[in-house]
């Protein structure tokens, strides 16, 4: 067993401690783990990012272009003084306007249209069949809509549409629970299987 | 402190995981139609195909995403696909050129040639975005620090255009923003392996065929492990996860009697 799997093991133990209650072992464990995870991001964002992108195509290369994103990522650090906050509002403005730009017409494109688009299918298929899944579709987009809109009590044809909503509603729900559960289950599981397997060498 | 019952339920759920995972016995699987898609779809490239390889996970999800990855680098290099490494979460940095490297050896691919590793880069979207005007301006380098002209595989790669598709290997809500910006504006084909937690979350992708195909979860991993005839860490863990979703349902009996005898007891209804 090599040194890294012993750590690994030990600092795996020292997590599942807080299962049976807050202990100083968990506490070092959680520490490192914060310590290590921000030090790591550091790092890799300064040697795959900043060097590559930026410092060595300015100061190596010449790239003077690249003076204007060093300028306006330093009047950043003006958020730190009181004095020099109103500096960091113009990088701030550049962040929101280029982000807004670049997700408001992707967002209404995947998120809307096209999502839309694939909501009306055709109810009967070219070789004359029913598409059921269409119409589950179809019905369960409506109930659900019936459901947010506010704007009229829930009463008569809304109501039951709405009543109908809250059922997908809930599958979805049920749905989303059930795969998160076991989403954490398999974390669970390859934790135990690396005990088992590699740490303790109780099986293959 | 005296044990409570939480204490014996988690004593209880860490006996049903040891006791499984001892236990020789792999429980029968059928392959569902999204892993056979995702199948299909990499096993239909022709040899050789460019795939792009994002790594968007955190090292706490390795144990999910870990088994996921490996079939897919495993089948990838199985049928000669050359594959580019990146990573848009710095956490999956690390993990995503070892299990690159580690299948790499596996199947004999040399480094440069077969594939690649340009490593992390911050601002996801912009990230994206800006792949989709040069691959070669995101990356001016690999995660080594060694030049793009240094880099055989690399020649003459421009954009999305040269790659035959993106595969993102997330634990989080990555691949909408492939979908959004990588298929919505550039027109690259999406597909995804993701931890169970997100599969719901990206149906509605898969149904309107943002996304070209989709596996998730553990027990996506050990329907592609058959496919691929290769046993790993999913088809291990099968009978853990199952016997693990049969405590929890007892668990939850037990909760409910509990509750309405307690009920009962009281004089309610």
């Amino acid at each position: 067993m090599d040194l890294a799997t012993g750590v690994a093991a030990i600092l795996t133990l020292a997590v599942f401690s807080f299962l049976y209650r807050d202990n100083p072992a968990y506490k070092v464990a959680e520490s490192l783990l914060i310590g290590l995870s921000i030090g790591y991001f550091l790092v890799i964002t300064w040697n795959n990012s900043l060097m590559s992108l930026l410092f060595k195509p300015l100061f190596g290369d010449g790239r003077l272009s690249l003076v204007i994103p060093l300028g306006l990522g330093l009047l950043m650090f003006g958020r730190f003084h009181s004095k020099t906050v109103v500096l960091s509002r113009l990088p701030i403005a550049v962040l929101i306007g280029a982000g807004a730009g670049a997700a408001i017409p992707a967002m209404l494109g995947a998120r809307t249209m096209a999502q839309m688009s694939a909501t009306v299918q055709p109810l009967w298929s070219e070789s004359n069949s029913f598409n059921l899944s269409g119409l589950i579709v179809l019905i369960g987009v409506i109930c659900t809509l019936a459901y947010f809109y506010f704007s009229r009590e829930h009463q008569g044809g809304l109501g039951r549409a709405a009543k109908v909503g809250t059922w997908f509603l809930m599958i979805f729900f049920g749905t989303t629970f059930g795969f998160t559960v076991m989403s954490r289950m398999s974390t669970l599981i390859g934790r135990v299987e690396f005990l088992l397997v590699d740490f303790l060498h109780l099986t293959n | 402190m005296k044990p409570t019952s939480r204490h014996l339920c988690f004593l209880g759920l860490a006996v049903v995981v040891v006791v499984a995972m001892l236990v020789d016995y792999r429980p029968a699987l059928t392959p569902s139609d999204d892993t056979r898609g995702m199948f299909d779809y990499i096993d239909s490239l022709p040899q050789g195909s460019l795939l792009l390889v994002s790594f968007d996970h955190e090292a706490s999800s390795l144990p999910e995403v870990r088994p996921l990855a490996l079939v897919f680098l495993r089948h990838a290099f199985a049928r000669n696909h050359r594959l580019i490494g990146i990573a848009l979460l710095a956490e999956g940095t690390g993990v995503g050129c070892g299990l690159m490297n580690q299948v790499a050896k596996e199947y004999g691919k040399e480094y440069g040639r077969d594939y690649v590793y340009l490593g992390f880069k911050p601002q996801y979207v912009a990230a994206i975005l800006s792949m989709g005007e040069s691959i070669r301006q995101t990356f001016p380098e690999d995660y080594t620090g060694r030049a793009w002209e240094s880099l055989p595989m690399l020649e003459g790669i421009r954009n999305y255009g040269d790659l035959a598709g993106v595969i993102s290997i997330t634990d989080g809500s990555m691949v909408m923003h492939w979908v959004e910006y990588g298929n919505g504006r550039f027109g690259v084909t999406i597909a995804a392996f993701v931890a169970a937690a997100m599969v719901t979350t990206y149906d509605p992708y898969l149904g309107s065929g943002q996304m070209r195909a989709m596996v998730g979860g553990l027990r996506g991993a050990a329907e592609y492990e058959l496919l691929i005839g290769r046993v790993g860490s999913g088809a291990r863990s099968m009978l853990a996860q199952t016997s693990m979703h049969l405590y929890v349902l007892l668990l939850i009996v037990i909760g409910n009697v509990v509750y309405f005898r307690n009920r009962r007891s009281r004089g309610g209804t």
